[in-house]
């Protein structure tokens, strides 16, 4: 059977790429969160989120989204998401979740952007 | 005998034969429900007769079918009782014990005293090493070395008694070695079938509890779902100049959506719909938080955006794990047809008006739980005689079908716009019958909850 959510994990520099493909639900969110928090965990501070090969979240979905958020602030980190596909952005922004994340169009963008602040 | 074979082989081949019969005799006595109820320690008179008896028999066969070594006899006479204590105690021990040795008796030798005597103290013995155990089977590593220690102990019971000692020294240089090895070897073959036996009960008893925990679980979500289902309106109130339906189901017995109809003075209603992030039980514990709170705030605030900002002040210290709840919180002026609301972070509402698409009531604010902080806007809008004001989760939207297609805002506005002229009830059903339809016998994956508010009857 196909895997509904393909989680993927690349380092560049000091950044934590994560890509997440397929469908994020109630039933593939709990593997996302645990994906989530072993990289937090393991002391990444600088979290690219690459939501490009997503195709659906749901409100289980955007919960690991924001508890990984709060975590990584809490530490005095960030996590930037890139990629959104429009019906994505819809539900973000429908939640008002697009005022608390950082969402950049690409993860080259993105990547970018944490070289400028530094 | 083969005269050509050493003694020690071919006493050894005999001893090995006998092996076979203990193999059978142990299963079958391992079979029967005497020994299942000894082994979870429900002694009754019935059953230690029965084991005494039937070990006692056992023993006999280890005389009966050993050989004669200078008078002396290579056997597993001790094997019956030492079994019959380990398992059962020291009644049952020795009452095999004495049913060995007695025969024992009737076959005469110069070692017939110390032979019955260990026979009765094998028994006695291994019955000690039971209660030892915490009146259960020791196990085969105990039990095996058990049969050898007492076998040693049966060889000096022979060289203390018996006469003359050179005699006694002749045979038990001869015959110790194999009985104790003839001993240990049957003691190996009983230990691994109880053994066996106990594991299987354990593994049966283990699933038993797993199943009761399951029963258990089960009842208790039950009971869950019952109080959840308090946390709903029992009867959806009256307002007049309108009518209003809800429905509520969550994906499992438990969910994360909620709606309310809060009556306040002045004629105004409030009317709430929410949903908590995920599902399960996680969700109906952070729903029965956020409804109590959206409530308590509601009821204390006279302006919805007040109330939500006060609310999500509250939830977010609550919110941790990242759960937050999207909710629309309207305040309907039943005389004047207004209705203020705050949209933070929920699918918006659409208003239906004859003759003309409908118009979603956008968020205002973020989901509450978000940030502690959160800024809210108010909206208002005026309802027109006849308009209907859909109400729903994203369970009613992203209820999907067998090949993932989602019912969507299309199909419900589908469902809705046709059927204005009829009743909140009546459109209510209409959009639940149109998400059955769109499923099928797909699975039910998200909660959903509708509501209609219709302008006029």
């Amino acid at each position: 059977m196909e895997k509904i959510l393909r989680i993927d994990e690349r380092e560049s520099g000091n950044v934590t790429v994560v890509s997440l493909m397929g469908r994020m639900d109630a039933s593939s969110s709990p593997e996302a969160e645990a994906g989530m928090s072993r990289l937090i965990s393991s002391g990444s501070r600088r979290v690219v989120v690459d939501m490009s090969g997503l195709d659906y979240i749901s409100s289980a979905g955007l919960r690991v989204m924001l508890a990984s958020l709060k975590k990584l602030r809490n530490d005095g980190g960030q996590l930037v998401l890139v990629g959104l596909k429009p019906e994505i952005r819809k539900i973000f922004e429908i939640a008002g979740f697009h005022r608390i994340f950082t969402i950049y169009p690409t993860a080259d963008q993105a990547l970018h952007s944490f070289d400028t602040i530094v | 005998m083969d005269p050509m074979l050493p003694s020690l082989i071919s006493t050894t081949i005999v001893l090995f034969q006998m092996m076979c019969v203990i193999v059978v005799f142990a299963y079958l006595i391992t079979r029967t429900r005497f020994f299942d109820e000894v082994l979870v320690r429900q002694f009754t008179w019935k059953n230690q007769i029965f084991l005494i008896v039937l070990f006692g028999i056992l023993s006999i066969y280890g005389s009966e079918s050993g050989i004669s070594v200078l008078g002396a006899q290579i056997n597993i006479r001790d094997l019956g009782p030492m079994v019959a204590g380990l398992v059962a105690g020291p009644i049952v021990g020795v009452g095999a014990g004495l049913i060995g040795a007695s025969y024992r008796m009737t076959m005469g030798g110069f070692t017939l005293v110390p032979c019955s005597l260990a026979t009765v103290l094998a028994g006695l013995l291994a019955g000690m090493v039971y209660i030892l155990a915490g009146r259960k089977f020791p196990g085969i590593l105990i039990a095996v070395s058990f049969a050898i220690i007492m076998e040693g102990l049966h060889m000096g019971l022979v060289l203390l008694i018996s006469r003359p000692i050179s005699q006694a020294v002749e045979v038990v240089s001869d015959v110790a070695l194999p009985m104790i090895a003839a001993n240990a070897a049957g003691m190996f073959i009983f230990s691994f079938i109880i053994a066996n036996l106990l594991k299987e009960k354990q593994t049966q008893e283990e699933r038993d509890r797993y199943h009761k925990e399951l029963e258990r679980k089960n009842a208790e979500l039950q009971i869950a779902h019952e109080i959840q289902t308090s946390f709903l309106p029992e009867a959806i109130p009256r307002i007049p100049g309108y009518s209003l339906a809800a429905m509520s189901i969550p994906a499992r017995e438990v969910g994360g959506d909620f709606y309310d109809i809060i009556p306040f003075s002045g004629h105004k209603t409030g009317i709430l719909i929410a949903d908590v992030s995920d599902k399960g039980v996680p969700a109906a514990l952070f729903m029965a938080l956020s409804r109590t709170v959206v409530r308590a705030n509601a009821v204390w605030h006279p302006k919805a955006r007040n109330a939500i900002q006060g609310a999500n002040a509250m939830i977010s210290a609550d919110a941790r794990s990242g759960m937050f709840v999207t909710l629309f919180f309207g305040i309907l002026d039943n005389d004047s047809r207004r209705i203020s609301y705050v949209n933070a972070g929920h699918n918006p509402p659409l208003l239906f008006r004859e003759g003309s698409s409908p118009v979603p009531l956008t968020p205002t604010g973020i989901a509450l739980g978000a940030i502690d902080d959160a800024e809210y806007g108010e909206e208002s809008i005026d309802l027109n005689d006849g308009d209907v004001l859909v109400l729903y989760t994203d369970g009613v939207t992203e209820a999907m079908d067998s090949q993932n297609n989602q019912f969507g805002e299309e199909r419900l506005a589908e469902m809705v716009s046709p059927n204005l002229a009829l009743s909140a009830e009546a459109i209510l059903e209409k959009v639940c019958e149109g998400v059955r339809v769109h499923t099928g016998d797909a699975p039910q994956f998200d909660d959903v909850t509708l509501m209609i508010l219709k302008v006029g009857y």
